[in-house]
């Protein structure tokens, strides 16, 4: 079979040459339109003639172990051409990003529910996965570890031969035994995270077509290709070079794609068949097919000064990592660094713990660790405001880091830091209409047009949080983006090509690239090729990171490209000149005028350069959790304005008012996107969102059941940006995908607080806690003829008001 | 190995099991992969197969003590592939 047989006939839609709009204009999407009107072709689209479809035989338990896997009855079935195990992985038979702690296909134990343990190609998916379920595996089945605090213990079963501790940070800052004599008051708190999920709408999907020639591409919807790339090159045990992926239309990510999924899988089955093979998860086996935000508790105790200083700050901070590493050892990392809260802590010991338990993995999401922790500070904050009898946002900007303060893991804060301003900025925000609840439209009130509350038993409540997160990658990684930019002729009219890796996952980074290349090159035809890796890594889009190292790269090539072109003008009309500029598609003087047009100094040339764009250098920690480890920080304060139905406890966001310093607004409709965005996922954590695990096995595995906020749930926002650039990043820029997510879910959560005078130290805070009847969601929900939640649920926790 | 935290060193251990030992086969390999637990630096790459990452030289003396664990089990032989990683001096210990 020759590649050119088996490439697939349904060529990408090619990406649209787009015109307007430079760095810090308002510029639309090219790939906006065809989104919003069903003509993008996302990864599940991806279809060749001739191909096949594969399916993934799950554990259906989260601990046991495999005895056997007879695979002889599938192998007999018509329209069924490959079933594999374990032993048909040619290479390493782990991955991982961290660590491959992680088997391709299992062989001996299954630590989750969902791991896959075999997987089919077949000609039509229904013929797959009928397939599947003709495998017989002999398990012998385990009681789960599902709890991290149980998992650390030395009677706990251990999950891996590493032990079931995956790390432990502990942040030594100051003195806070000595330091405790002088608080003279003292808040504690404990608090937990519930499993959030990314939600992202397009499931994981992807293509593998064979080349004739021993290697396989790739058409997948990732994050980060070539790490993809990696580790496929290891587990089929060829060169890398044999290995090409391309990325295809993602349906968002927010940190779910980092990790492998079918990639392996569908690349297995197509080497084996010799066919393409397209693997399209549906809903319920995206909830398996992808890690999720770590479920975290966390104890605190804070200690300041009558006057409102903070003096000591302690902690205990235990995430769950689930059955495998993923990112964990980063988010573990990131919920250390970001413990304290963007405050200026004179001392700090803080524990942070990261465990593998038989739960679902989890790892990256929106947020990475700042999430959890910044739940726990903030409600720490508002208590010690009111043990204080002061002002929640006075307490917040008395104690806000600053510039030249020391983080508790050692780091000094660098410029811009505007805590306070942005704090400010927010209080003094106009407040949302209240208007009279009684007789109201029923849209705007709790429970809207379900006939519940018309206004009875509302009240309102009001919260505030700050938050902040590293941009880019930390401790001692060297984070890189490689961009290569071609300037060519076309109909007479100058032409960027801008060629990287990056994933474009929804956030607007085609956008990005575009308004770079036309601001560093007055050129304003842009065309931004398929990524793939027959260019340098760019990295993965997480970390908020994309615009400074891909928008560095693509600035950096572009830059490059400029000074070829001003050379030649140099050698062309005077080499004493220094006030040259490109503009319009010619080259200006500013003292002399124009002084060629492109078209006629390229001619049919493509003039190409390459650039690998480096932020500054990072360190990991010491055995004392400190270190220079993290290369920006990016910050956003929030207001919540609620409105809730005490007695049923359904809740309405009024509004949530925002203050963000970005740095540098590269493109305002795309910030707003994020910042709307974002203020949704937090709201989500904040009210609804939770993956309901029970005995390691996940109860809501679908849309219908795992709710994410709607347009009806969403509140108008309010924002107010500051632009206060970093010295060391492209324009100055900030990244900032994700602190619009990391305040607003403890915003949300103060402002119930407010309006009930509940506790509420848990998220997503649930209608039954906030009518006082539990601290906690029920075990498992009503069951028929049980009388509702009346007679199930933990009554022994139930509190008395 | 791929990843972000890359360990200095990595060393991927497979155990050839005798059949001819008074260690049954499965005993052999158990007998490896308790070696490589009591390490801390070890995670299962396969049904025979360990990988032990880290530090240069706490990998090193980890190896040797599996490769023992093995041969005293009865194995006959211990396939090892060691890989260091080039910038790896910039990666945390123990990724």
């Amino acid at each position: 079979m020759t590649r050119a047989q088996t490439t697939p006939t349904r060529e990408r839609p090619r990406t649209p040459v787009s015109t307007p709009g430079r760095v810090g204009e308002h510029t639309t999407r090219s790939d906006g339109v065809p989104k919003v009107k069903g003509e993008f072709e996302y990864s599940s689209d991806l279809w060749v003639d001739g191909m096949l479809w594969g399916a993934t035989l799950r554990s259906p338990h989260p601990r046991a172990r495999i005895w056997s896997i007879d695979t002889s009855e599938v192998e007999a079935m018509s329209g069924v051409r490959a079933v594999l195990t374990h032993g048909d992985v040619p290479g390493r038979k782990v991955c991982g990003m961290e660590i491959p702690d992680q088997p391709v296909l299992a062989w001996e134990h299954v630590r989750y529910q969902g791991e896959p343990v075999a997987i089919v190609a077949a000609d039509h998916p229904e013929t797959a996965r009928r397939a599947l379920e003709k495998i017989a595996v002999e398990y012998e089945v385990f009681e789960p570890l599902t709890d991290a605090e149980e998992a650390m213990s030395e009677e706990a079963p251990r999950l891996h031969l590493s032990g079931n501790l995956l790390r432990h940070i502990h942040t030594v800052h100051g003195d806070v035994a000595n330091a405790a004599a002088e608080a003279d008051v003292v808040v504690e708190g404990e608090y937990e995270v519930g499993m959030q999920d990314q939600a992202f709408l397009g499931p994981e999907s992807g293509l593998a077509v064979p080349d004739g020639e021993g290697g396989v591409d790739l058409y997948i919807a990732t994050q980060w290709l070539h790490i993809d790339r990696d580790q496929l090159a290891e587990s089929l045990d060829l060169p890398p070079e044999s290995v090409r992926l391309t990325l295809s239309g993602v349906g968002g990510a927010f940190g779910g794609r980092e990790d492998l999924s079918m990639q392996i899988h569908a690349c297995l089955l197509a080497l084996n068949t010799g066919r393409p093979v397209k693997i399209m998860y549906n809903r319920e086996e995206s909830f398996f097919g992808h890690v999720h935000r770590h479920p975290a508790r966390l104890r605190y105790e804070h200690g300041a000064t009558k006057d409102g200083d903070l003096v000591y700050v302690k902690a205990r901070i235990v995430l769950d990592g689930g059955a495998y590493a993923s990112s964990s050892l980063a988010v573990c990392s990131n919920a250390a660094s970001f413990s304290c809260g963007p405050y200026d802590v004179p001392n700090a010991l803080i524990d942070t713990y990261m465990v593998y338990t038989n739960n679902p993995p989890c790892g990256a999401m929106r947020g990475f660790g700042a999430v959890q922790a910044c739940f726990a500070y903030e409600a720490q904050m508002d208590k010690l405001a009111e043990a204080l009898e002061m002002d929640p946002v006075e307490l917040r900007i008395k104690n806000a880091i600053k510039p030249g303060d020391r983080l508790p893991f050692g780091q000094e804060m660098p410029e811009p830091a505007p805590v306070a301003e942005l704090l400010r900025r927010v209080a003094a925000m106009p407040m949302p209409e209240e208007k009279e609840v009684m007789g109201r439209d029923l849209r705007e009130l709790p429970g809207g047009v379900s006939n519940v509350t018309h206004g009875e038993g509302v009240n309102r409540g009001v919260g505030y949080a700050v938050g902040f997160k590293n941009v880019c990658y930390s401790e001692g990684f060297d984070d890189y983006s490689t961009a290569r930019v071609i300037l060519s002729m076309e109909g007479g009219e100058p032409l960027v090509q801008v060629h990287t890796a990056a994933a474009e996952v929804g956030q607007g980074l085609v956008t990005i690239q575009e308004q770079v290349a036309r601001t560093e090159l007055g050129v304003e035809r842009v065309s931004i090729l398929p990524a793939d890796t027959t260019v340098g890594s760019s990295g993965s889009s997480s970390a908020s990171r994309q615009t400074y190292m891909t928008g560095g790269a693509v600035k950096g090539a572009c830059e490059a490209l400029r000074e070829r072109v001003l050379e030649r003008v140099r050698q062309e009309f005077g080499e004493d000149l220094d006030d040259l500029l490109l503009d319009d598609g010619m080259v200006f003087s500013e003292s002399r005028g124009m002084l060629v047009p492109l078209a006629e100094l390229i001619g049919d040339e493509e003039l190409e350069e390459n650039f690998e764009f480096h932020h500054k250098e990072t360190f990991p920690f010491d055995e004392n959790g400190q270190g220079n480890a993290h290369v920006q920080f990016a910050f956003a304060a929030h207001r919540a304005v609620v409105e809730v139905d005490t007695e049923l406890g359904l809740v309405r966001v009024v509004e949530v008012a925002t203050a963000q310093d970005v740095g540098k607004v590269m493109n305002p409709q795309g910030l707003e996107g994020q910042i709307e965005g974002g203020i949704a996922q937090g709201l989500g954590l904040a009210l609804l969102e939770e993956i309901q695990v029970s005995e390691g096995k996940i109860q809501n595995a679908s849309f219908t059941d795992y709710l994410i906020p709607t347009i009806l749930d969403m509140p108008p926002v309010r924002a107010e940006i500051l632009e206060l650039a970093d010295p060391d990043s492209p324009y100055g820029l900030k990244g900032v995908g994700e602190p619009p997510t990391i305040a607003s879910t403890p915003a949300i959560v103060s402002a119930l607080r407010d309006a009930t005078g509940q506790e509420l130290a848990r998220v997503p805070v649930k209608p039954e806690q906030i009518v006082g009847l539990a601290t906690k969601p029920p075990d498992r929900p009503p069951q028929p003829g049980s009388g509702g939640y009346s007679g199930i649920g933990r009554l022994d926790e139930r509190s008395e008001t | 190995m791929p990843g972000y935290k890359r360990a200095e060193l990595s060393a991927e251990l497979t155990v050839v099991p005798s059949r001819g030992s008074e260690e049954s086969p499965q005993s052999q390999i158990e007998a490896a992969k308790r070696a490589a637990s009591d390490s801390g630096l070890a995670h299962e790459a396969g049904p025979e197969t360990t990988v032990l990452a880290g530090g240069r030289s706490e990998v090193l003396e980890a190896v040797l003590k599996v490769v023992e664990a093995s041969l005293d089990a009865g194995a006959h032989a211990v396939q090892v592939r060691v890989e260091a990683e080039g910038d790896a001096e910039r990666f945390d210990e123990r990724g």
